[in-house]
């Protein structure tokens, strides 16, 4: 009996061991609850004013996209020159193949993927501005106004994009879930027009010029004097730029080469920054540009008819706006951005990889103010000789060494001296449809090329894969 | 066998004693291969005597003449002998159906197969180990009906895709649940598994059996049973084969400058500058031949096995070496096993489970579609008559030896008087092979799995059983990008490193009843676990190296970008089953498990996932008990809940954690400086929950003429809803996928297994099986996603559609009319082999115009046949068998052809000036032109083997010596019009849509020999 009982005693001890190790990894009360560790949740975030200003540098972030490849991350800005500058005259592929040969052709198919992300990116600009504008209430007194007037800027940039880009587009100004109606119904432009001007009228009151790389007075004030010029109203558009140039911060350079290759100077109004040779904040637009750099094949390559007209009337500006391909003499490539430098140009590398450039992409810059300021004055006029849209008009064009003096300005000159002064910096194609000859001047680069230009082109497809989420709420543009 | 059937035994033996015996017998029981079976049991029929034969196989009886003895073992077919005046009867035992013995694993326990009231297969690995394949999922194709395995990538080591019954889920994964020892783990824990060590696989098939895994069971449960020692003399062994791989070659993606020229010639009478160029420089290559290398595979396994009454062991060793027929691809494993269990008293049972294994697999880092698309005039490395092409303008460093890139022959003086600068190249990227080679990509996998478990007999029939599991796993990778593996040299030199640990531990405690009580057959489980998963890992990308010389992340001088991330996920569950059969004749089973979940939140952590079954043997019947034709005949029918939780949306922390809102660090350079920015991560859906599958399976089991003839005929129907879909939403939300429940799928079908067999001979056998699996898929409800369309490529928009009362991802887009003639391509015959991007459409709805309306289904990804034939002989001590195999009924989207046949070449554009009807062509890869019939039929394996007779063994000093030769895919048939190189290759993309074929990598031959020895 004695040897049953010492075995119950070491069957039970057994049975202790193994107990204990099952309950070793079962007595957590909040076993099936465990706290995410590399994220946060939202219901304790964006609470106190440091915490929200991590929601505005956000939106800086859908800006600037990611340095990518693969479609399914927004690329932001980075890709923004094939849906403006390569529907224009000023840029094509270099070898006229693909998807992205659709934008110069005219021939753009509804499921184009540049066309979808870029929808994407701008929105998802929107989405981070609106959490923003969500969450004001736990801002400090100081601080909210300061907010609101840097999201409701952002919020204002994306859809000035988007609504000239695209016509009539969902209006979201807050953040909304998946099955939203409001996803998929088309907003008049005027109603997206409306909102625009009162947010850009809420950032000019309250920002201040701290910045470059994020909103300020200065900036919310030009963008709104290129939207008050796009709906026509001139005087607004007048007293906004002069608002500027009063201002005494802003200043052309003396040499265009400084303003794309030394960052941050006083012509900057509104720039997204990037910073070299770093997965998270560099770009590839600039890679992209050159010929086997990048990851495809070139794009944003200059035409014959931008080339001519920079050589005509572009001064000293034209050496740092294009130059010759050195392995394809044929072709010619823009030099804005260069990742790479150009050792007869005197431009240094910028980074170490081509495709993870620092290149800022300038968004806005006084030349742009200063030629605004000339196109308000003129007011959808043919011409004007009114001595302070002469002065401004230039001011711009001394910079480029063309200082024989301008007794008059045309409305055509105006446009080509904004070309080769603006040249590949996203201008071009809205300045064409502002001045209301877009479809007079791509019709004849389209016939000129073999394209296939029609007055539909003019706005971009919504993307395929929107209108096939929405149901029949979402309706295609003409044309395509 | 236990004390107490021994005692009676021992009294029989002793009672007989005292009848009279005149003849003692004796006699050695052997299996096929001349191994002696220790403990067969040999009895005398009718009466109560009875031994059973000792270690060395032999026994000694006394008997009567004219007696009857009986000799029977677990696993093998019984045979009877009456005793003449031979006092010697040597038997060998076939190896064959027991069929009342044969026992199943369901789960937390087994389950006799005449009792099974659900749809369970199982394949017990006699011959598998022979199969020259790295992986043993890999070997089960065409071995399960119902059980669909595709190479879907052919990369050395990579896993294929496993599905049983169709694609019930639209999330990440219809896989099903895979478990080891007791042990739930990821497919991939199987890239470390050894052939060798695996015992069996056991696979619950209906969701009334796959239901005690619960919210796992949902796409049906793989069980794998590793070996055990068994009581007897330590036997070595040792397993091995080396084999040569080839792989399988397609004739539409091989393009010759040869005959693209002769095709020119014959269309316009002349040979254009570019081709006459591309034919001066006299290379016309197959890029397949350099890309397909070929290779070896080769895989040596030692164990041993024994054990004594109370403690049994196996321990292993094996190695794996398969150099995959891919350029650079090569799988190395190196893994260990030691399995002990022992009796500590007649109360108390232990025993550990330890397997360690470290795999290194060097990948094919590139693709197969962007190499292939590269023209056959372009040399490897420049030689000295390629050389003089070079356009030293733009490459003057450019030496014999390096690299060739198309690039280099640009600008070439054709005529050598500069009337002509000729341009052949259509591409700036490099060199193809140097893609490849240049560049060192591997996965490093250490893994340490095993349990520990204590039984403990409470009282007679019920036990309790602790069990603690586990496995780690780390993951190291690295990918070297080496300054010539990209056209942009040095600068795009990088390194990328990532690791990960990973600890899953399972804790599992249950009871079991075992009972018969006349006739009244009682095995009952209850329990509960809980097990947890933690993962941490970090990545890091560098650049900035000036050379190849030295691949370290020190050696970077940037580093672009580094992450880490933890993420903890937690379960628990309580389970129950009780099993029940009356007589072997009336057969039931009930089962319930409640699973809880971290991943979901509030109130939708847990789910109940309950399931019943019914089986009656009608054979047991009175009215068919002795029939001639009917041996054995089951009705069964099985109804049952299972789930499935499985996500995949690429971020981490969604998959974890979709219910909450999660904000993310993120950045943006703000006047120079990088400034931390937070970012929302995700919609959150609070309610998201499990996907659940409901399945009924009737079924019939049966045996003809003595079970010569025996099989199952099953139908089951099986309807998944609450599915769980990443679902695209509008991207004006500021996101472009959100998690939610939706919709429902069913999948129905016919499953049918016949063996045979045919010739049972002592020295000719002869058997057959015949398996076949037919399944249907259907989208019965998608809420509001009905109808939506989705593409993978924003740049090859290719449309799938998954519409209500069609197969889930069905291909979606025009129907092609008819070729736009060559005459009016702009450059037909560059590059060489490209063919047209556009063809003529069909106006479906006739309104004259080529738009949305008229897009239609054009087919679906999923097999709606397959089917596998095995024959199996015996000649004496030769064996061969070989395995049919073919799936029928599946399509393809084959963009390959899209890139192979270089369409977005602007030669390749139709000219618009002269093409009529432009308003009627659209691209092929909108068009069903690339849709491709995917069905094959191939010859899986062919094995022939030879057993060297036991006398010739023994004087080698060993037990027993099988030699063998092996062939898989020796044929492999595809569809006409089918043009890549492997159907069954299938890119990962969403389930929604599935079936994307980019080229991917072939299907191979190998021929093998090998060799099994034990001593």
């Amino acid at each position: 009996m004695e040897s049953k009982k010492f075995n119950v005693m070491k069957n039970l001890k057994y049975a202790g061991y193994f107990l204990f190790a099952a309950l070793l990894v079962s007595c957590d009360k909040d076993f099936l609850e465990p706290e995410p560790e590399t994220a946060i949740t939202s219901d304790t975030y964006f609470l106190n004013d440091e915490q929200i200003e991590t929601g505005i540098i956000g939106m800086y972030d859908a800006i600037q996209g990611v340095n990518s490849n693969n479609f399914d991350d927004n690329f932001g800005i980075q890709r923004e020159f094939y849906v403006t500058e390569m529907r224009s005259d000023n840029t094509r592929t270099k070898s006229q193949e693909g998807e992205a040969a659709e934008f110069e052709t005219f021939a753009i198919n509804t499921n184009n993927g540049t066309v979808a992300n870029y929808y994407a990116s701008f929105y998802a600009a929107i989405a981070r501005a609106n959490l923003v504008l969500d969450n004001i209430g736990n801002a400090s007194a100081d601080m909210a106004p300061v907010f609101e007037g840097e999201a409701k800027f952002v919020r204002a940039y994306a859809y000035f994009n988007l609504v000239r880009l695209f016509g009539d587009i969902p209006l979201i100004t807050e953040s909304v879930g998946p099955t939203d109606e409001r996803l998929f119904s088309r907003v008049a432009t005027s109603t997206i027009y409306e909102l625009i001007v009162t947010d850009l009228e809420t950032a000019a009151a309250n920002l201040d010029n701290s910045f470059k790389n994020r909103g300020s007075r200065a900036a919310a004030q030009g963008l709104l004097a290129k939207v008050h010029l796009t709906l026509g109203n001139y005087t607004s558009a007048q007293s906004l730029c002069e608002s500027i140039m009063t201002s005494g911060e802003y200043s052309l350079q003396s040499d265009l080469r400084e303003v794309f290759y030394n960052e941050g100077n006083d012509e900057v109004l509104f720039a997204i920054g990037f910073t070299s040779d770093n997965g998270n904040e560099s770009q590839n637009y600039s890679a992209e540009m050159l010929n086997s750099v990048g990851r495809t094949v070139g794009v944003n390559y200059v035409t014959d008819e931008a080339r001519e007209a920079l050589d005509a009337l572009g001064g000293e500006r034209t050496q740092y706006s294009y130059r010759q391909d050195v392995a394809q003499p044929t072709q010619y490539q823009v030099v804005k951005y260069l990742p790479n430098g150009d050792a007869n140009l005197g431009i240094d590398p910028t980074s170490t990889d081509p495709t993870s450039a620092g290149n800022d992409w300038i968004v806005l810059r006084y030349a742009d103010v200063l030629l605004m300021h000339v196109e308000a004055i003129l007011a959808g006029g043919q011409e004007t000789s009114v001595p302070a849209a002469l002065s401004s008009f230039q001011a711009v064009r001394d910079r480029a060494g063309l200082t024989d003096p301008v007794s008059s300005i045309t409305k055509q000159e105006l446009l080509d001296e904004r070309r080769v002064e603006l040249a590949f910096e996203n201008h071009r194609f809205f300045d064409l449809i502002r001045f209301g000859v877009a479809q007079e001047v791509l019709t004849a680069f389209s016939n000129d090329n073999g394209y296939t230009f029609s007055a539909s082109d003019l706005l971009l497809p919504i993307p395929q894969r929107e209108i096939n989420l929405s149901n029949g709420g979402l309706t295609q543009n003409p044309g395509y | 066998m236990n004390l107490k059937v021994k005692m009676i035994i021992g009294f029989l033996l002793c009672s007989s004693m005292l009848i009279a015996q005149d003849l003692t017998v004796t006699g050695l029981v052997k299996d096929e291969n001349n191994v002696p079976i220790p403990g067969a049991n040999v009895v005398v029929l009718n009466t109560t005597r009875g031994t059973q034969t000792d270690f060395d196989g032999s026994y000694s009886i006394r008997v009567s003449s004219g007696e009857v003895l009986q000799f029977s073992y677990i696993g093998y077919e019984t045979q009877t002998v009456r005793v003449g005046e031979n006092t010697t009867i040597n038997i060998t035992l076939a190896e064959g159906v027991n069929r009342l013995e044969e026992v199943v694993i369901v789960g937390y326990g087994t389950r006799k197969k005449i009792h099974l009231t659900g749809a369970v297969s199982s394949v017990v690995n006699d011959d598998l180990d022979q199969l020259p394949v790295a992986r043993v999922d890999d070997a089960l194709v065409g071995q399960i009906a119902g059980v669909n395995i595709q190479a879907t990538e052919g990369e050395a080591g990579s896993a294929p895709t496993i599905r049983i019954r169709g694609t019930g889920s639209i999330t990440g994964s219809s896989s099903p649940l895979i478990v080891v020892d007791g042990l739930v783990v990821e497919q991939d824990f199987l890239t470390n598994l050894d052939m060798n060590e695996v015992e069996s696989f056991d696979v619950l098939k209906d969701a009334a059996s796959a239901a005690i895994y619960g919210s796992r069971g949902g796409n049906g449960v793989i069980i794998i049973t590793t070996k055990q020692g068994k009581e007897g003399d330590t036997r070595f062994s040792y397993q091995g084969y080396t084999g040569f791989k080839e792989a399988r070659q397609s004739d539409s993606y091989y393009f010759s400058v040869a005959e693209t020229a002769q095709m020119e010639l014959d269309a316009t009478g002349v040979i254009s500058n570019r081709t006459a160029y591309k034919q001066q420089i006299g290379v016309d290559r197959d890029w397949q031949d350099v890309i397909f290398d070929g290779g070896t595979i080769t895989s040596h396994s030692i164990s041993a096995r024994g054990g004594t009454k109370k403690t049994k062991f196996s321990a292993s060793i094996g190695f794996l070496h398969d150099e995959g027929v891919l350029l650079t691809d090569n799988f190395r494993r190196y893994n260990a096993r030691l399995k002990v269990d022992t009796q500590v008293n007649s109360r108390f049972k232990v025993g550990v489970n330890l397997a360690p294994s470290y795999s290194l697999r060097r990948r094919f880092d590139g693709s197969t579609h962007d190499i292939l698309r590269q023209a056959p005039w372009l040399p490897l490395y420049h030689d000295e008559n390629t050389i003089q092409y070079v356009d030293r303008n733009v490459y003057p460093d450019v030496q014999v030896g390096d690299y060739a890139v198309q690039r280099h022959f640009d600008n070439f003086d054709l005529f050598g008087d500069g009337s002509v600068l000729q341009d052949i190249s259509n591409t700036s990227n490099t060199n193809p092979a140097a893609k490849v080679l240049e560049r060192d990509r591997n996965d490093y996998k250490f893994k340490l799995a095993g349990n520990a478990y204590a039984q403990y007999k409470i009282m007679d029939g019920l036990n309790v059983r602790i069990q603690l599991a586990g496995d780690y796993q780390n993951t190291y990778r690295n990918r070297w990008q080496g300054v010539l593996s990209n056209r942009n040299g040095a600068a795009a030199a990088s390194l990328d490193v990532s690791q990960e640990n990973r600890f899953h531990v399972v804790s599992e405690n249950y009871l079991t009843y075992d009972k018969v009580i006349n006739g009244h057959d009682i095995s009952a489980i209850a329990g509960f676990s809980v097990e947890k998963w933690d993962y941490i890992g970090n990545a890091t990308s560098a650049s900035g190296y000036s050379s190849d010389l030295i691949r370290t992340l020190s050696a970077a001088t940037l580093i672009e970008s580094t992450s880490s991330y933890t993420f903890a996920e937690r379960f628990q569950s309580y389970f129950a089953r009780v099993n029940y059969a009356y007589k072997d004749k009336y057969l039931a089973s009930v089962s319930y498990r409640r699973d809880g979940s971290s991943v979901f939140g509030g109130d939708k952590k847990f789910g109940d996932f309950p399931a019943a079954s019914l089986g009656w043997r009608v054979s047991e019947e009175d009215f068919l008990k002795g029939n001639d034709v009917v041996s054995d005949l089951k009705f069964r029918f099985s109804y049952g809940f299972t789930g499935n939780k499985d996500l995949d949306t690429d971020v981490g922390e969604v998959d974890f954690y979709p219910s909450l809102a999660l904000l993310g660090p993120s950045s943006a350079t703000i006047e120079g400086d990088i400034t931390p920015a937070i970012v929302a991560l995700n919609i959150a859906n609070p309610s998201l929950q499990w996907e659940r599958s409901r399945e009924i399976n009737p079924g019939v089991d049966f045996g003809l003429f003595n079970n010569k003839i025996t099989g199952s005929i099953d139908y089951y129907n099986r309807t998944s809803d609450q599915l769980l879909l990443n679902n695209p939403v509008s991207a004006a939300s500021g996101f472009r996928n959100a998690l939610v429940n939706i919709g429902e799928v069913v999948n129905s079908g016919w499953e049918v297994e016949f063996r045979t067999r045919n010739v049972s001979t002592p020295n000719f056998r002869w058997s057959t099986t015949i398996l076949a699996s037919m399944n249907e898929n259907e989208l019965t409800n998608f809420g509001d996603a009905d109808g939506l369309i989705q593409i993978v490529d924003d740049k090859r928009a290719a449309e799938w559609i998954n519409l209500v009362g069609n197969p889930i991802s069905s291909f979606y887009g025009w129907v092609v009319d008819r070729d736009i003639p060559i005459e009016y391509l702009n450059e037909p015959f560059h590059p060489v082999g490209g063919e047209a991007q556009d063809v003529y459409v069909k106006d479906l709805n006739g309104d004259g115009l080529i738009d949305d309306d008229d897009k239609t289904i054009l087919g679906n990804p999923y097999p709606d046949l397959v089917w596998s034939v095995s024959n199996d002989f015996k000649f004496h001590n030769f064996d061969f068998s070989f395995l049919l195999q073919g799936s029928h009924g599946a399509e393809i989207r084959n963009m390959g052809d899209q890139y192979l046949f270089n369409h977005f070449n602007s030669g390749q554009d139709f000219n618009t000036s002269v093409t009529p009807d432009q308003g009627f062509i659209r691209q092929k890869i909108f068009t069903n032109d690339i849709i491709q019939d995917a069905s094959y039929v191939a010859l899986r394996n062919v094995n022939l083997g030879y057993n060297f007779p036991k006398d010739l063994a023994d004087k080698l000093g060993l037990n027993s010596l099988r030699l063998y030769a092996a062939g898989q895919n020796l044929i492999y048939v595809t569809a006409d019009g089918y043009t890549g190189f492997n159907p069954e290759s299938i890119n990962t993309t969403s389930p929604t849509t599935y079936g994307y074929q980019r080229a991917g990598s072939p299907i191979f031959r190998t021929i093998s020999l090998g060799l099994n020895a034990e001593f």
